[in-house]
């Protein structure tokens, strides 16, 4: 689940990591002196879409990025700071350690910058003074040890998949951090219910991801349905989203995942790419035509697996055609 | 792994654990004890159910151990295994967080045993023994051997070889951290004298591929490898439907993994169906 900035931050102050003063509002606020106003939203590159703005005038900002559509601001007090630095956390996949990433410079693209490194604290122990003197070294700065292990306690306790601050300002008065990104690990979200429904937020149950073209696709099994997707591409068409209905799905799930992608209305067709093993392909089936019948876009159906003969049997009876291979499906699909 | 390897079912009264204790006794595997915790004394499938491990430890010789334990209790089960000396632990358990899953794979690793999964279908070696719940009629004894992040690209690739058939086919799982990663299980399929070829199923996130293509530029690995990577069009930072399948600071992207396999000289099939010409072309040299 990412988190917005706003609550990123909340956590931050939970595990001692400071942020600057700020509140969160709906409405345009009058503000005393220089802040920062800045959208909050899940996707990145605010400041490329003048959606971060520092500004004396509050209230008039809000407006403008208001009428932009933006629901949702942070505003801050303006920090002065003569230097931006990076820092973030998350379990190293390879060693099964957390890992702390460093860069002397912050709020760039840490994905471009060549100024990166990594330092592994072993899971069996927490962050110490060596470990921070390193990364200090590393950095050129002093004072990180309540951050470091602010963010180590993110990933461990909290179960942060990932926790970044780009950037860490350093000022006089010390380090603060200026954004946040946090991502929590869906698995996890059952022992933090406190901090879900402190955030007012629910649990995310799907593997929904939406994408940017016209087909949408619904497959059983993470691989298989990436596996769809990329042929889509592959053959040309350009996929609308990613919708794994995982394993043992039965009509009712298989139906009502047809309609969120369905009722998307940039979804002009639905590939569907079942190759059923507990799932069993007639319960596919009935699931589909439930949906089919509310939403009245284009269907093709690979099928294949437990139960295949009944299930094709179905689709039949509806005019619907079934196909032996995705390749086969994504082609009519692509065509009519 | 074979017809003799001697198997312990971990939540085997549950939904999951029961159906799947049928499909792979049917299968012809060596089934000697299941735990669930309060069921002790009852049989199922003429199976004999413990209250704990160690219990069904004393009684029967286990070789492995399959997890069908509900994530919020899986990595009990698995500590559980460990202490009781199991050296082989299969987890099909799909959601448990990953610091949990960290912590219990160190602790194996120490301890000698080996861990496949979590969110994984298991181990299959056709006409021999299923550890897992991957569906039997898609495989058949043959050559190639299979490793894989998934589970339905995996029966969809073993039934598009089915020509060939396969020595051995292991689920290794969908989260970040797994016990047996995609590196290990190839240098298994390298030792292996039934394994001609091997198929490498990967997806997008971490750096599994790329250490299978180190092993094999480095020259540890000499048997032929084929790959298919899913994946292409994920976009950054989203997670598609696995835990592991997922682009942070651009690690383990797809082009990474493209890159990787190129200069190692394993060839990349585009789609999961043109694994079989590849294979067919290894084979042929």
């Amino acid at each position: 689940m990412k988190l917005y900035e706003y609550e990123g931050k909340l956590l931050f102050k939970k595990v001692g990591i400071r942020v600057p003063k700020g509140v969160v509002t709906k409405e345009p606020i009058k503000w005393d002196g220089k802040a920062v106003v800045k959208a909050q939203l899940l996707e990145g590159a605010r400041g490329k879409r003048g959606l971060v703005k520092v500004t004396d005038d509050v209230y008039s900002t809000i407006l403008e990025m208001r009428a932009q559509g933006i629901g949702t601001f942070l505003v801050e007090e303006f920090i002065p700071h003569t230097r931006e630095i990076y820092l973030s956390t998350m379990m190293d996949r390879e060693s099964g350690n957390p890992m702390i990433v460093a860069s002397p410079f912050g709020g760039i693209n840490i994905e471009e910058s060549k100024e990166v490194r990594t330092f592994k604290i072993p899971l069996d122990r927490r962050v110490m003074r060596f470990d921070v003197e390193a990364v200090e070294k590393y950095l050129g700065v002093r004072g990180l040890e309540t951050v470091l292990r602010g963010l180590l306690d993110l990933v461990l306790t909290y179960d942060a998949e990932l926790a970044e601050i780009n950037p860490l300002a350093v000022t006089e008065e010390g380090l603060l951090a200026l954004d946040s990104k946090v991502i929590l690990d869906d698995n996890a979200l059952y022992r933090h219910e406190d901090i879900i429904s402190e955030l007012g937020r629910k649990e995310e149950s799907d593997s929904y991801v939406e994408l940017d073209g016209d087909i949408g696709i619904i497959g059983n099994g993470a691989g298989l349905t990436m596996a769809t997707m990329d042929l889509v591409k592959i053959m040309g068409g350009s996929p609308a989203n990613f919708l794994d209905v995982g394993g043992g799905a039965d009509a009712e799930k298989i139906a009502k995942s047809i309609l969120r992608v369905g009722n998307n209305s940039k979804v002009k067709k639905i590939v569907v790419n079942i190759f059923g093993g507990i799932t069993r392909c007639d319960d596919v089936a009935r699931g589909i035509i439930e949906a089919y019948k509310q939403i009245g876009k284009p269907i093709f159906v690979r099928l294949t697996g437990t139960n295949e003969e009944e299930g094709k049997r179905i689709l039949q009876t509806y005019g619907i055609k079934t196909y032996e291979d995705a390749i086969s499906a994504i082609g009519d699909a692509l065509r009519m | 792994m074979n017809s003799n390897t001697k198997v312990l079912v971990q939540g085997i009264t549950g939904k999951e654990g029961s159906f799947h204790t049928s499909l792979m006794l049917k299968y012809g595997t060596k089934i000697v004890a299941g735990v669930s915790p309060g069921k002790g004394g009852s049989k199922l499938n003429g199976v004999p159910v413990y209250d704990t491990v160690a219990e069904a430890a004393k009684e029967h010789e286990i070789d492995a151990s399959i997890i069908f334990v509900p994530a919020k209790y899986a990595p009990e089960a698995v500590y559980e295994a460990v202490d009781s000396g199991v050296k082989l632990v299969v987890i099909i358990t799909e959601h448990i967080p990953v610091v949990e899953v960290a912590k219990f794979v160190r602790y194996a690793k120490v301890r000698g045993t080996r861990i496949v999964g979590p969110n994984c279908p298991g181990l299959i070696a056709p006409g021999e023994s299923l550890i897992g719940i991957l569906p039997s009629k898609y495989f058949n004894r043959g050559m190639v051997g299979i490793v894989s992040r998934s589970g339905t690209l995996t029966y969809e690739v073993a039934s598009i070889l089915r020509q060939y058939g396969q020595s051995t086919v292991i689920g290794i799982g969908g989260d970040p951290i797994i016990g047996t990663p995609m590196q290990e299980a190839v240098l298994d399929f390298q030792d292996d004298p039934e394994t001609e070829a091997i198929v490498v199923i990967g997806e997008i996130g971490g750096t599994m591929e790329e250490r299978v293509a180190q092993l094999k530029k480095a020259g540890k690995i000499t048997k032929p490898v084929v790959a298919y990577i899913a994946g292409m069009t994920a976009p950054r930072e989203k997670r598609m439907g696995h835990a592991g399948a997922v682009v942070y600071m651009g690690m383990g992207t797809f082009e990474s993994k493209v890159n990787a396999f190129r200069e190692a000289g394993i060839p990349l099939a585009k789609t999961p169906y043109e694994v079989k010409d590849l294979i067919e072309k290894v084979l042929r040299k």
